[in-house]
């Protein structure tokens, strides 16, 4: 049944991800909407959630917090990045993947016209997005019945569609970036970028008055229009916006139609540059060698070259986010000073969170800081899936011919790694230092090198615990493994203080051992057993490479 | 003559898939060993085993009287490789790519590797993933040539070269030979195996069939033979020459297939007896000399006997 054309054998490549997707998106809701009553349970703790929420505004609009609809779209309005991250692959892979493979010369060589393939592949694409937002939705009214929220079926499977329709907007900017890009790599880091750039300018408009025209510029302020779960839509200027999820439906038809369009025209493994008779730069073989290129010297400095750029762009983001934060806990000192004196419940959430005493700024930004490392656990997470794919690809094949041992190819690998993971982690200390000298934000120097260095060790253990999987599972288990671990570390240790888990538990997450450095220091023992942690993960993982198989 | 490859009692399996089964063969030093088998025979299983990348689950396999496997570095400095299927970094050039391996290989002589682009005519300024099947190819074939190993083991190495470049690649070989290094090579083309080897395996269905010199495969090698006459094809006048194993009349009446073994010297005067309108001769794939040849497990293990 699968494989009777090509719209059901894409739909087949892609039906873990629906299942993966939709079901991780919609426990994600689920859980948040779980959380809810618990944060609500006296007049006072619903006031406080309400102040809470207002100085995030810029965030995500706080309309209706103290529903259980409102809290869930609020929350959720941080976890756009989430989101958005398969539309983002699988449209940059959908076709410039596949020529990559060499797989489409074969695919294009039958029957069908080119325009053809591509629709039925997009088709495939927009099925499973349409799947998610239904798991997602159907998941959705489940959490809304266990607490007896006021939104219905239908509400929750809007806010589902809304979902599906973002996610097909940036699926259609990813294809039709690739339709100029030689790699789907570089086809998905721009649309990454992209969204980057339309998040800020849908955060302008909550920020700055009177810039509403600038954040209509961003897909994402049409997707944020729709709010079907905060309950009495219909009587009230937010809920569905059907011209908002029109929007999206038109820029999904309009960005995925001209990537079809310029697919059909240009030429396969090529870009449309050259089909646009751009100029190219002339080849110089004469030139070619020696090349003398300091990334070609030993299987180390190739792996630093091969991580270089991704791991500058992670920089700008962990760091960026550092220092941002530094500056927004500064500037927004006297409104948190304010509500902390009228608000218990938010005393005791940002004390659990932040770990300290809510009289100080530090406290808010630690509470901030603790996701930094799960910023760079995610960057760790993407380099363990470029170790165990350049495996299954065959481009360890050659390497491990030269006279070069296994656990040397390993261990070079992995050193580059950690040099970038220290990169960002020096950097990241670099950039708090900077703000908290520009901002005037008074700060503990060793703390602050505490919280940045300390989420070293946390990076290098996803990735040491990722090339360990890699010895016996392909690239895709191993990633979403990786990444499944990840999401529970991280709500055992940001929900589970809220729903009182046990300290056994809570235990579990190795953010539990990160602690809160930038208010108590470095918390040595823990450290040294994340890193002993890291070592032992690391030595079977190369134990395990010596004497594995090389797979193709 | 000394070993440079000693292979004994080799096993391997993929789980209940088959690998290869048995198999033992040696490669005296200053020859050149083809390694024959139609495609899923075992051929690229047997030379991912001599290059580590595979763990034998019996048997041993030596390179210069080390073991494969837990002196595989030692052996790696010794060799140089070409696996059938190349994969490399695509936003490397070819260039790039060289230097790279000539690093990991402790340094090459760079007036060598300039002939060796030379001679194969590559561009090596150009970004692997523009290369064409072929132009890879020798990139794969250069980085194993580019530091004078002493053991060259290369899997189907012509495999999508123009046959200008096959040529050039058969002169680099002889040049290897009469140097007194060693080739092991695959291949499932017989006439390429025929012009350059000295020695030949055959492998089939994981287990090695037949070990001899390449004179040896001249009793196994066939030809199909078409002939188009100008008039009904005379059928009868084939079936009793020399070498002639099958007589087939096409459909159209006019054209015989003719199953040959040995020379056509006999079947050409034959048909210059008519009015011929077209002759080809092509020698069928190994895949078929094995069925034809092959027929049944009791012929494959007579010819077993043949292992040396």
């Amino acid at each position: 049944m699968w494989f009777k054309s090509v719209y059901l054998k894409t739909l087949r490549d892609f039906r873990i991800a629906m299942l993966g997707w939709g079901v991780g998106m919609g426990l994600l809701v689920y859980v948040i909407l779980a959380t809810y009553p618990s944060l609500v349970v006296t007049p006072q703790a619903r006031a406080s959630l309400v102040s809470l929420a207002a100085p995030f505004a810029w965030l995500a609009e706080p309309i209706a917090v103290d529903t259980a609809g409102g809290f869930a779209t609020f929350k959720l309005g941080f976890t756009i990045l989430l989101i958005t991250l398969w539309p983002l692959l699988a449209g940059s892979r959908m076709l410039r993947g596949e020529e990559a493979r060499g797989s489409l010369d074969a695919l294009l060589s039958l029957p069908r016209g080119r325009s053809r393939v591509a629709l039925e592949k997009l088709a495939a694409m927009w099925t499973t997005l349409l799947g998610m937002g239904l798991l997602v939705g159907l998941l959705t009214f489940a959490g809304g019945k266990s607490v007896s929220a006021d939104f219905g079926l239908v509400d929750a499977l809007l806010f589902g569609l809304d979902l599906a329709l973002i996610c097909g907007v940036f699926g259609g900017i990813a294809l039709l970036l690739s339709q100029f890009t030689q790699e789907s790599g570089t086809a998905a880091g721009w649309t990454a970028g992209l969204l980057l750039v339309f998040i800020v300018l849908d955060m302008v408009h909550r920020v700055i008055p009177n810039t509403e025209w600038l954040s209509r510029l961003s897909p994402v302020y049409y997707y944020n229009l729709s709010k079907p779960l905060v309950p009495g839509y219909l009587v009230q200027s937010y809920g569905v916006d059907p011209g908002g999820m029109l929007v999206l439906l038109a820029l999904c038809l309009l960005l995925s139609g001209a990537a079809v369009w310029l697919f059909a025209r240009r030429d396969v493994g090529g870009t449309v540059a050259a089909w646009l008779r751009l100029p190219e730069r002339a080849a110089r073989p004469e030139r070619a060698l020696p090349v003398n290129a300091w990334s070609l010297r030993s299987v180390y400095t190739r792996s630093l070259g091969m991580i270089a750029v991704p791991a500058c762009w992670w920089t700008l983001c962990i760091a960026g986010f550092a220092g941002w934060m530094v500056v927004v806990v500064k500037q927004t000192e006297a409104t948190l000073a304010t509500m902390y004196a009228g608000s218990p419940f938010l005393k005791v959430l940002i004390t659990k969170v932040g770990g300290g005493d809510i009289a100080t700024n530090a406290t808010i930004l630690s509470a901030f800081f603790t996701f930094l490392p799960l910023l760079l656990m995610a960057f760790a997470v993407t380099q363990a899936n470029r170790w165990s794919a350049d495996e299954e690809d065959g481009r360890l094949e050659l390497v491990l011919s030269t006279p070069q041992s296994r656990l040397r190819v390993l261990l070079g690998r992995f050193a580059a790694l950690t040099t970038a993971t220290v990169m960002i982690g020096v950097l990241t200390l670099a950039a708090t230092a900077l703000a908290s000298a520009a901002t005037g934000l008074q700060l503990d120097g060793g703390n602050v090198a505490a919280a940045t260095l300390s989420m070293i060790p946390l990076g290098l253990l996803v990735a040491a615990i990722g090339y360990l999987l890699s010895g016996w599972l392909r690239t895709a288990v191993d990633t979403g493994l990786l990444s499944f671990l990840l999401v529970i570390w991280f709500f055992i240790s940001f929900i589970g203080p809220e729903l009182n888990l046990p300290d056994a538990t809570l235990r579990l997450s190795v953010f539990y051992y990160y602690g809160t450095p930038l208010l108590h220091g470095l918390p040595l023992l823990d450290m040294l057993g994340v890193l002993a942690a890291d070592m032992v993960a690391l030595v079977l993982a190369s134990v395990r490479f010596v004497r594995k198989d090389i797979g193709r | 003559m000394t070993a440079i490859i000693e292979v004994e009692g080799l096993t391997k399996s993929y789980g209940s898939k088959r690998g290869i089964t048995n198999v033992s063969f040696r490669v005296e030093e200053g020859e050149v060993f083809g390694f024959l088998g139609p495609n899923g025979a075992g051929k690229t299983t047997t030379i991912r085993l001599l290059m580590a990348l595979l763990r034998a689950d019996a048997g041993t396999a030596r390179i210069a009287g080390l073991d494969c496997w837990q002196q595989s570095v030692e052996i790696k400095r010794l060799t140089g490789y070409l696996p059938g299927e190349l994969s490399l970094d695509p936003g490397l050039t070819g260039g790039q790519i060289l230097e790279y391996f000539g690093h990991l290989r402790g340094g090459v002589d760079q007036a060598y590797l300039k002939q060796l682009i030379k001679r194969f005519d590559l561009d090596p300024s150009r970004k692997f993933r523009q290369y064409s099947s072929g132009n890879k190819r020798k990139i794969g074939l250069i980085q194993a040539f580019m530091h004078r190993p002493r053991l060259l083991i290369l899997d189907e190495p012509t495999n999508g070269l123009d046959p200008l470049n096959q040529q050039e690649f058969d002169r680099m070989v002889k040049e290897v030979r009469d140097e007194g290094r060693t080739v092991f090579l695959s291949s499932h083309i017989l006439t390429e195996v025929e012009l350059i080897c000295n020695r030949v395996a055959i492998i089939r269905e994981g287990q090695l069939v037949r070990v001899g010199g390449v004179a040896e495969l001249k009793d196994i090698k066939h030809h199909e033979v078409m002939i188009t006459f100008a008039e009904a094809a005379p059928a009868e006048e084939f079936k009793t020459l020399d070498g002639v194993e099958q007589v087939e009349v096409l459909a159209d009446g006019y054209t015989l297939r003719l199953a040959v073994q040995g020379g056509v010297d006999a079947i050409i005067k034959a048909a210059a007896q008519h009015s011929v309108v077209t002759l080809t001769s092509h020698e069928p794939s190994l895949e078929d000399i094995f069925l034809r040849y092959y027929q049944g497990d009791g012929q494959a293990l007579k010819e077993a006997s043949h292992v040396v």
